[in-house]
């Protein structure tokens, strides 16, 4: 829905599939509605008709409070703007990633993402008093905490410097290879894209021609 | 991580907005609990001294309520004095005879009269052994003055207990800004005297003993000895066998001065929490005797006077002369008067077949050294008086004030021809009950209802502030929520976690408040007990109210065993601060729950 009230179609994707620990980049330009895919996928935004199905559960089905449980289960979640609660230190930021889940994790858990993202040092740091470099990681270690099996990377490296760039895509890539995560990461940097075996424009997979601004 | 753990995270984040909205909340509920816990602890003791160890209080005619606030509270500017006769109207037969022996009219006779002629019967004071030489006329005056003397007081039949009392002066503790009242009485107010009908609780001492009617053990002490209460006692640092000097009229005012006189403490009272313990009680007979307390009285006898006047007949007494002039007798008097004394007392315990009359004549006779105020000089500022336990009598007691009120007492002043000269006869009595139930109903339950209003609109604000304080955040909380919902938590959760929010800030201030609000009940602790004689510290809660006052009409449905349960009204702050962070927290959890994830949760 736009400001003025009218209802216009953003995505219209006929199938678009992940197999599990599969790697995907998804390119496009700003405002193709990449982000929107990302929220439809994690139940965050309900699609008007057709379906989202993870790990053999069919997301759209349930109500908003049972998708919510489904995504802080099976979805990982790493943000552009690393979206780190301010008042919280590394590994608290670590843990409420644990608190909405079904089985939470233990400390311990969060404890050894931090060292694997190379903050072991940084733990009691809060977002403030850290480089957006870390902050990332933290956010990383976070969209990691609750062993998702899909994990949605929303341009994650578009605030970061091109030393970190590699760094972050690497570990993102990583983690999910060794704990069978399925990535799906959206950029539009060529770049980080060629990193990946699978590239998919959204262009390409949504019917709705799109203009630049029209959405996300 | 617990919704407890986030709540408080996003509270220590927001630190000084925080800090502003506790301290908002704080000091609502410490005016709240201030105006509750001294209100109500005021108004207790107030209530508890509601019960008094007397039900009328007799005084010169004036406020009835000042009178009352003066004789129970020991508050209020002091009222005026009435004659000390109409304690004596109160008073047994046996009192009377050694009361009005004491009197100038006495002393008059013994002055006039070189022998005795006829002894009246029974009138074994002093002045019997010098009622030699009588003119008839004056002889028949005597025997009528005699007899009325001998008979009891006019309501002693309505009476059980009657203490008089003698207000005006003050001790003020050298060295500092304290003062307390002096109240002269006899030790009848601690002997006899119950600090509540009901309880039948008496005073006790801490240390020492109670001073005597008229010291018969230590001549060099004489009358002049006190007692203190226990708040005098430790404020003013007053220790046994400290003298204390009185000071004449309140010390505020520029005509006040400090009598010469000084009285001991022989007697610390235990503390009773009522105006008692900020009481000097000075025995009332020493109390008499200090400068400004002796009425000068003139002769108002019918007798002849003039060239044809018998030259016995006493003349008028002029007010600036020294009170020795007539009342100090001459050493043949002493003389004459202890063998007389001696003889009456060795033929009464003859007849009593009492032994050790010797030591008991000894100590009777040292008294005898000292002399009393002539009653007639005496004033007292008013008589606490228990009606008559029987119960025929006490009923007819009830109507005791009716009759004071329509001047009946002062017929009792007939008796003596020396009157003071500028005495205030006028007198009422005053039931001390109706007038405190009055003073609640008038003054105190209403200002309590305003100020309880009062606090509770602050509270209000306090909890507005709450809201405010959220509401400013909002748009910084919405991205955080955003971000909570994308990690998986549901909208009643984030609600959840608006309202813990809101009950911690909301409790934080409340326990800081309370804190505060007992600090400040502690720090006005001593001023409150200057003006109202209550104390009160940190630990004085708001007195436990029956649970049908609260829940009025509802009591109905209320199990009986539930009503009979007494709560503070404190008590009450719990679940009313909830209430008031559940609805304060309505607004930021609505709002919490409304979010919308995808829009503010950006990029």
């Amino acid at each position: 829905m736009q400001p003025d009230g009218q209802l216009v179609d953003i995505l219209d994707v006929p199938a678009f599939n992940l197999d599990a620990g599969e790697a995907v980049a998804l390119i496009g330009p700003s405002g193709c509605g990449k982000s929107t895919l990302l929220h439809v996928i994690s139940g965050i935004t309900r699609p008007d008709s057709g379906f989202v199905k993870i790990d053999g559960v069919e997301l759209t089905r349930f109500s908003e409070a049972v998708r919510d449980r489904i995504r802080a289960d099976k979805i990982g979640y790493v943000f552009q703007t690393f979206n780190l609660l301010p008042a919280f230190s590394a590994l608290e930021n670590v843990q409420l990633g644990m608190t909405f889940a079904k089985n939470r994790a233990s400390m311990a858990r969060a404890k050894e993402l931090l060292e694997k993202v190379g903050l072991g040092h940084r733990m009691g740091n809060k977002p403030g008093a850290m480089s957006v470099g870390e902050q990332q990681r933290v956010a990383v270690a976070r969209a990691l905490a609750n062993k998702p099996k899909l994990l949605l990377a929303d341009e994650p490296t578009a605030n970061v410097d091109p030393k970190n760039q590699d760094q972050i895509v690497k570990l993102i890539r990583e983690s999910c290879a060794d704990e069978k995560i399925a990535l799906l990461m959206v950029t539009h940097s060529m770049k980080v894209a060629d990193q990946f075996d699978r590239v998919d424009k959204l262009e390409e997979i949504n019917r709705v021609v799109s203009e630049a601004g029209a959405a996300g | 991580m617990s919704i407890f753990k986030i709540a408080w995270r996003s509270i220590q984040h927001r630190g000084f907005g925080s800090l502003l909205t506790i301290i908002s909340m704080a000091l609502g509920v410490m005016m709240v609990v201030a105006v509750l816990s001294i209100h109500g602890v005021v108004s207790q003791s107030f209530k508890n001294n509601n019960s008094f160890g007397y039900n009328v209080i007799v005084g010169a005619r004036g406020g009835a309520m000042q009178l009352t606030m003066n004789t129970v509270y020991y508050l209020s500017a002091p009222v005026e004095n009435i004659p000390y006769e109409y304690y004596l109207a109160f008073c047994d037969e046996e009192t009377r005879q050694l009361e009005l022996s004491h009197s100038i009219a006495a002393k008059a006779l013994e002055n006039e009269l070189n022998t005795v002629a006829v002894p009246p019967p029974g009138f074994g004071g002093p002045g019997s052994f010098l009622l030699n030489g009588l003119t008839e006329h004056t002889l028949k005056a005597t025997q009528e003055d005699v007899m009325e003397i001998n008979k009891p007081g006019l309501y002693r039949p309505y009476t059980h207990i009657a203490i008089p009392i003698c207000l005006g002066d003050y001790y003020e503790v050298p060295g500092s800004d304290l003062n307390f009242r002096c109240v002269g009485t006899k030790p009848q107010f601690f002997t006899e005297l119950v600090l509540d009908i009901e309880t039948q609780e008496t005073f006790s001492f801490a240390e020492g003993r109670c001073f005597y009617e008229w010291n018969l053990e230590d001549p060099e002490i004489g009358p002049h000895e006190c007692v203190v209460g226990a708040t005098v006692a430790r404020r003013g640092g007053v220790e046994l066998g400290d003298t204390v000097f009185p000071t004449h009229g309140n010390p505020a005012s520029l005509d006040s001065h400090i009598h010469e006189t000084p009285f001991t403490v022989v007697g610390i009272l235990d503390a009773t929490g009522t105006p008692h313990d900020r009481v000097v009680f000075l025995n009332m007979e020493g109390f008499f005797l200090m400068d400004g307390h002796v009425n000068a009285v003139e002769d108002n006898s019918v007798l002849p006077t003039g060239d044809d006047a018998p030259s016995a007949v006493a003349p008028m007494f002029d007010p600036d002369s020294p009170i020795e002039d007539l009342e100090t007798p001459t050493e043949e008097d002493i003389a004459a008067r202890q063998d007389a004394e001696v003889e009456r007392i060795r033929r009464e315990l003859a007849e009593s077949d009492q032994e050790s009359g010797d030591e008991i004549s000894i100590e009777r006779l040292a008294a005898l050294n000292q002399e009393r105020l002539a009653i007639e000089r005496r004033e007292v500022t008013a008589v606490l008086v228990r009606t008559s336990l029987d119960d025929k009598a006490g009923v007819l007691g009830m109507f005791l004030p009716s009759q004071i009120n329509q001047g009946d007492l002062q017929t009792t002043l007939d008796w003596s021809s020396y009157r003071p000269i500028k005495a205030q006869t006028a007198s009422q009595a005053v039931n001390p009950v109706g007038e405190v139930t009055k003073l609640f109903s008038l003054f105190v339950d209403p200002v309590q209802w305003i100020l309880l209003a009062l606090t509770v609109l602050i509270c209000i604000v306090s909890a507005l502030s709450i809201v405010v304080g959220i509401y400013n955040s909002m748009n910084q909380r919405r991205h955080e929520i955003a971000v909570m919902r994308a990690l998986g938590a549901s909208r009643s959760k984030v609600m959840s976690i608006m309202f813990v929010e809101s009950i911690m800030l909301a409790c934080l201030g409340g326990f800081l408040g309370w804190i505060a609000g007992h600090g400040l009940n502690a720090a006005l602790g001593p001023v409150i007990e200057d003006r109202t004689g209550v104390p009160m510290s940190f630990f004085d809660f708001a007195p436990a109210i029956p649970l049908t006052q609260y829940l009025g009409e509802l009591s109905e449905f209320v199990p009986e065993a539930i009503l009979a349960m007494q709560v503070s009204p404190e008590l009450l702050l719990i679940p009313g601060l909830m209430i008031l962070a559940v609805i304060v927290g309505v607004y930021p959890a609505f709002s919490a729950y409304k979010t919308d994830v995808a829009g503010s949760l950006g990029k």
